[in-house]
C-alpha cells in the first residue's frame, strides 16, 4: 500500500501535469526518507484501519462463527446455538446443487462483466467522437440509468417482459413473431436473458464514464505522433490508447466481476415474477433461500463464507496482476 | 502514467477489500424482550398485508386508538404478502426495526409462533373473544399451551366464474370435481380467441389452489406422526391430485405457467378468464371503476365454492390471517389495545362487510345472505389448513411449491417433480 510520502509525490505529479510523463525519461529517484524510523503513518492510518475492522471485522467474525453452528429461526429470537464444527460445510459441499449453483454463479459473471465492459468500452470511444450537445444527451440518458433505483427500474423490466400484457411480447409479435403469450422467465436460458439485459443495462453507465474519463487523459500529441507514425484507427486503439488506459480497465473490470458475482437484487426480483428459483438461484439468492427464507442460517452463512473465498480466487489474478505491475513500474 | 497506477493499484485493493467484505454480514442482537409494559404514550407501527383490509377500517383503527390513548399514535405500513416471511424473519428479530402489531398469515404463524417471535397472548384471549373465536386459528398458533396469535379474518377461496360465457357454452355450474374440470377444459376450447383465455385461470405458481386437488384426491402436503413430519406429496393419492392440476394447467388455463396469482381482477377485467378460484374480497376489486370493470364484465359474474369429487364443497385452503404482537416490541401494553380494537366488534363489522369472514363466529351473520355470503360460508365449510409443521414457513420461503406447481403447469413429470419436491420439504418441515 503507499505511504504518505508517495502520494504526496503524487499530488506534485498531478499539479505539474501526468500528461508528459509517459514520454519523458525516467526522473531520477530521491533520496528514499520513507525507511525514516517514524510512528507518524501508522497513526494516520489508525482511524481507517479501526473503522475498517469495526465496520467489516465483526460481521465477517460473526459470519464465520455463524458457519460453524446450527442456527436457526428459534436463535434468531434468542435461543442458544448449538456448535456443530464443519457439519454445515460438509453437508453444502457434497450437495451437487452447491456446484451446480456455483458453476451458472461464475458463468454468469463472466459473461455480464464482459458485456458491461465490451458495451461501455464501446460507448466511451463512441463518446469521444461525438459532438457536444449529442453527447450531453447521451450522458445525460447514461446517468439517469446509473442513478435508477434497482426496484423502480426492475418493475418496469417485469412489465416490458410481462407474459401477457408485456411491450416486448407486443411488439415481437406485432412485427411477425410467435410471441403472444411467450413466457420469457419461464425457461432458465431465458430467464438468464432477461437478467442479463438488466444487469448490462444497470452496469454500462459506470463503465462508461470511467473509461471516458480515463479516455480524457490520453496526451493527443501520442495519439496523434502515432497517426503521423502511420497507425491505423484499430492499431491506435490496441497499441497507444489501451495500453494507457489499462490502469483504468483493470479496475473497471475487476469491480465488475465482483459486482456481478454477488449480483442480487435483480435475480431476486425476476424471481418473484416468474421462473423456478431452484433452476435460477446464483450463489447470492442461494444464500438469502436458505437463511432469511428458509431459517438455515448456519448453513447459509456457510455459503457466504464459500462465496467470499471464491471471489478472492477469481479477483486473485487480476489483483495480483496489478500489484507486479506497481512492482516493476514504481 | 506510473503514479497514476499506482493510487489506481491501491484503490483498487481498497475497493476489493471493501467490496467483497460488504458482501457478507448478518445481523444478530440477541436479547429478550421488554418486561415491563412500555412507555404510556408511543407511535404503535401496525404492519397489515395486501389490499385486504379495507381502507375504511385502517381510518377506523387508527382515529378510535389514538382517541382512545391520547398522546400516542397509531402507524398503519403496509406490507406485500410475497415475501413477507422474509421480512418478518430480519425486522421481528431486531429490537430497534420491529413492528408492534404484525398481520401474519394463518399459515405463516406457527413457524414464529415456535421460535419465539411473538408475545405471548394466552392472558388475553378471553377478552378478545375466548371461545368465539375461530377454533382452527386460535389452535395454530398454540405452542405447548400457550397462545400467540389470534384470528384477524379467514377467507377460503371460491370460484368466480362468467354466467355469459358458461350460458354461450352451453354448461351448467359444475356440482362435482370431474364437472368442474370437464366445464374448465370446455370453456377453453369454446374460447380458442385471446390465446391466452382461461376456462380455469391458474397460473403456475399458484400452490394455494393447488392443494385442492391434492387433499381433493385424499392427498396430502405432509402428514404428522408423532410430532415428526414426513412430506406426503409422492404418495399415490397425491400424485392423482397433482395430475388433476396438471390437467387443468395444460388444457384449461392460458395463465403464466410461471406466474403468481396476485391481481386476478386484471386477466378477469381484460375478458380472459372464464372461471377463477380468488379470495372473496376481489369482488370488491372487480367492482371498482379503478381496479375493475363494474360496468362490463362484472355484470356477468356469478360466484359457487368449488365442488369435491363427492359433491360437497371441496377441501379448499383455509385462507385468513393472524393478528401477533412482537416480542421485542417495547410498547406491549399499546400493542394490547390495539389488538382489542382491530377484534372489537366494531372492527370485525367493517372487516365483513368487505366480505372476509369475521374473527368471531358470532358475527358470521354479518355476510349477508347473497351468493357471495353462501359461497364464503360453503367453501369454508371443509376447508384445510396448510401442515401445522414448525417449519413450514421455511417451506414457504424456500419457494418449494411455487417451483413444484410452476414445474407441474409446464408439462414435467408428475411424479419425479413431487418426489424432489418431497426431497426438499423433509429437511425444511421440523423446523
Amino acid at each position: 500500500m503507499m505511504t504518505t510520502t508517495s502520494a504526496r509525490e503524487e499530488a506534485t505529479v498531478s499539479v505539474t501535469g501526468t500528461r508528459t510523463a509517459p514520454v519523458r525519461p525516467a526522473r531520477p529517484r530521491r533520496p528514499d526518507r520513507r525507511r525514516a524510523a517514524s510512528s507518524l503513518p501508522y497513526l494516520l492510518v489508525a482511524p481507517a484501519v479501526l473503522a475498517l475492522g469495526l465496520a467489516l471485522g465483526y460481521p465477517l467474525v460473526r459470519q464465520v462463527l455463524l458457519s460453524f453452528q446450527e442456527f436457526g429461526l428459534a436463535q434468531q429470537f434468542g435461543q442458544p446455538p448449538e456448535w456443530v464444527g464443519l457439519a454445515n460445510y460438509e453437508q453444502l459441499f457434497t450437495d451437487a446443487y452447491l456446484w451446480r449453483v456455483t458453476l451458472r454463479t461464475i458463468v454468469f459473471c463472466l459473461v455480464n462483466a464482459a458485456a458491461t465492459m465490451v458495451l461501455g468500452v464501446g460507448l466511451a470511444l463512441v463518446m469521444r467522437a461525438m459532438s457536444t450537445p449529442v453527447r450531453l444527451l447521451a450522458q445525460t440518458g447514461l446517468l439517469l440509468a446509473w442513478a435508477m433505483p434497482v426496484v423502480a427500474s426492475l418493475t418496469v423490466w417485469q412489465w416490458l417482459f410481462d407474459t401477457q400484457y408485456g411491450v416486448i411480447n407486443y411488439l415481437l409479435t406485432a412485427l411477425g413473431g410467435d410471441f403472444e403469450g411467450h413466457g420469457w422467465l419461464l425457461r432458465p436460458l431465458s430467464f438468464y436473458f432477461v437478467a442479463t439485459v438488466v444487469v448490462v443495462w444497470m452496469s454500462v453507465p459506470f463503465v462508461a464514464f470511467t473509461v471516458y474519463a480515463a479516455l480524457m487523459q490520453v496526451p493527443d500529441e501520442l495519439v496523434e505522433a502515432a497517426e503521423i507514425d502511420g497507425a491505423g484507427r484499430a492499431q491506435r486503439l490496441r497499441h497507444v490508447i489501451v495500453p494507457s488506459i489499462r490502469p483504468v480497465l483493470m479496475v473497471v473490470g475487476l469491480l465488475q466481476v465482483i459486482w456481478d458475482l454477488r449480483v442480487f437484487a435483480q435475480i431476486y426480483i425476476l424471481q418473484k415474477a416468474g421462473g423456478s428459483a431452484t433452476d435460477t438461484n446464483l450463489l447470492g439468492t442461494y444464500i438469502y433461500r436458505l437463511g432469511i427464507g428458509g431459517g438455515d442460517f448456519g448453513t447459509s452463512a456457510a455459503v457466504a463464507i464459500f462465496m467470499l473465498a471464491l471471489t478472492v480466487v477469481l479477483t486473485a489474478p487480476y489483483v495480483w496482476s496489478m500489484i507486479r505491475q506497481e512492482r516493476t513500474e514504481a | 502514467m506510473v503514479r497514476i497506477k499506482k493510487s489506481l493499484t491501491g484503490a483498487a485493493v481498497a475497493a476489493l477489500a471493501l467490496t467483497t467484505l460488504a458482501a457478507c454480514g448478518s445481523d444478530d442482537d440477541g436479547g429478550s424482550s421488554s418486561a415491563d409494559g412500555g412507555p404510556e404514550t408511543a407511535d404503535i407501527r401496525v404492519w397489515l398485508n395486501g389490499t385486504d383490509t379495507p381502507q375504511e377500517a385502517r381510518d377506523w383503527l387508527k382515529e378510535t386508538f389514538e382517541d382512545q390513548n391520547p398522546g400516542s399514535t397509531l402507524t398503519i405500513e403496509q406490507q406485500e404478502w410475497d415475501g413477507l416471511v422474509e421480512k418478518l424473519t430480519t425486522s421481528l428479530s431486531s429490537e430497534s426495526e420491529t413492528p408492534d402489531v404484525v398481520e401474519i398469515g394463518n399459515t405463516q404463524a406457527p413457524t414464529f409462533t415456535s421460535a419465539g417471535a411473538f408475545a405471548p397472548m394466552t392472558d388475553m384471549l378471553g377478552d378478545l373473544g375466548g371461545d368465539d373465536l375461530l377454533p382452527g386459528f386460535v389452535e395454530g398458533a398454540t405452542v405447548d399451551g400457550e397462545t400467540y396469535a389470534v384470528p384477524y379474518y379467514a377467507g377460503s377461496k371460491y370460484i368466480f366464474y362468467r354466467k355469459d360465457l358458461l350460458e354461450k357454452a352451453g354448461l351448467e355450474v359444475p356440482t362435482t370435481m370431474d364437472e368442474f374440470v370437464d366445464a374448465a377444459i370446455a370453456l377453453k376450447e369454446a374460447n380458442p380467441k385471446p390465446a391466452n383465455f382461461s376456462g380455469f385461470w391458474f397460473p403456475g405458481q399458484d400452490w394455494r389452489n393447488g392443494a385442492t386437488f391434492v387433499w381433493d384426491a385424499g392427498g396430502d402436503l405432509a402428514t404428522e406422526e408423532g410430532g415428526e413430519w414426513t412430506p406426503a406429496l409422492s404418495s399415490p393419492e397425491s400424485i392423482t391430485g397433482l395430475e388433476t392440476a396438471q390437467r387443468l394447467f395444460m388444457e384449461a388455463s392460458g395463465a403464466p405457467k410461471d406466474g403468481n396469482e396476485a391481481d386476478p381482477w386484471t386477466p378477469f377485467c381484460a375478458g380472459e378468464v372464464g372461471m377463477m378460484s380468488t379470495p372473496g374480497w376481489v369482488k370488491g376489486l372487480i367492482e371498482d371503476p379503478e381496479t375493475g370493470c363494474p360496468d362490463t364484465f362484472a355484470k356477468q359474474m356469478g360466484v359457487f365454492a368449488l365442488p369435491g369429487s363427492d359433491g360437497e364443497p371441496a377441501p379448499v385452503l383455509l385462507g385468513g390471517s393472524d393478528i401477533a404482537i412482537a416480542a421485542k416490541s417495547a410498547n406491549q401494553d399499546l400493542a394490547e389495545k390495539a389488538v382489542a380494537l382491530m377484534l372489537s366488534d366494531d372492527y370485525q363489522t367493517i372487516m365483513a362487510e368487505a366480505g372476509l369472514t369475521p374473527a368471531k363466529d358470532s358475527l358470521a351473520s354479518l355476510l349477508g345472505d347473497d351468493e357471495y355470503a353462501a359461497a364464503t360460508i360453503e367453501a369454508a365449510s371443509n376447508a384445510k389448513l396448510t401442515p401445522a409443521a414448525p417449519g413450514w414457513a421455511n417451506v414457504e420461503g424456500s419457494r418449494a411449491l411455487e417451483d413444484l406447481f410452476s414445474a407441474i403447469a409446464q408439462g414435467g413429470d408428475v411424479a419425479d417433480l413431487a418426489a424432489k419436491a418431497d426431497e426438499q420439504m423433509s429437511g425444511q418441515l421440523n423446523g
